[in-house]
């Protein structure tokens, strides 16, 4: 690696980095995107596996009511919310609803905070 | 595949998106109607005239919506080119995976069916 030919200003204290609240919540679009992805061939095979028989079924079944797939189904129902509701923000954007500063701050306000609650919502209704 | 790059891309993402988003609403609606399933009447559904096509659409759409993001994702942060063509080469695996992987379980429960 090539040394930089004078020094640079270097800030680095996360405490005190500030990110405007659009920042936040596209990061955690795509954060929530790539979570998804990963979440796709999983998906895949439990479909698979859930058709193949009636032995595997029943294993899908239990699989999906052990404590881990609780945190696992938390985290990737927060992602789904979080995507979705963003998306739906860009969608709205593209045919020029919202798109001025102080309407895209507050629904990236907005959405970052009705992410975690729609998620929470989903787990209770999934567990009931 | 000219398909998934450039402004094409930008189309496919918004489409697959508007479609994943009227899927989303039409399983909220249905789900609270929906009985508790065993196992042959989950295997009815996906391997019925109106599951089967409907789950196919869904991974479709996933799919191809999943390629675009993680493609923008990709151009992003990586910028060496044998690194980038890599981690493409992988996601392209992965997805064509799952696409294969759920055509041929709702092939052999219409076959079967």
């Amino acid at each position: 690696m090539d040394k930089p030919p004078h020094r640079l200003p270097v800030f680095l204290n996360l405490a005190q980095i500030r990110f405007p609240i659009g920042a936040i919540a596209s990061i955690a679009h795509r954060v929530s995107g790539v979570l998804l992805f990963i979440a796709l061939p999983v998906l895949a095979a439990l479909l698979h596996a859930s058709l193949r028989s009636e032995a595997d079924f029943a294993s899908v079944r239990g699989l999906l009511s052990s404590p881990l797939s609780l945190v696992v189904a938390g985290v990737l129902a927060w992602a789904l919310a979080h995507h979705v509701l963003a998306g739906i923000r860009h969608l709205l954007m593209d045919v020029g609803i919202g798109s001025e500063l102080e309407r895209a701050r507050a629904s990236a306000r907005l959405i970052l905070v009705a992410a975690p609650a729609l998620a929470l919502l989903l787990l209770v209704w999934g567990l009931s | 595949m000219r398909l998934f790059t450039g402004q094409r891309a930008w189309v496919v993402q918004r489409l697959s998106a508007l479609l994943l988003l009227v899927l989303i609403l039409l399983a909220m609606l249905a789900l609270p109607f929906a009985s508790p399933l065993d196992f042959s009447a989950w295997r009815a559904l996906a391997g019925g005239a109106l599951g089967g096509p409907l789950i196919a659409l869904l991974f479709g759409a996933l799919c191809a919506h999943a390629w675009v993001g993680m493609r923008d994702i990709v151009l992003d942060y990586l910028q060496p080119r044998g690194l980038r063509l890599a981690v493409l080469g992988l996601i392209t695996v992965v997805l064509l995976g799952v696409l294969a992987r759920v055509l041929l379980s709702l092939a052999m429960v219409a076959l079967a069916a």
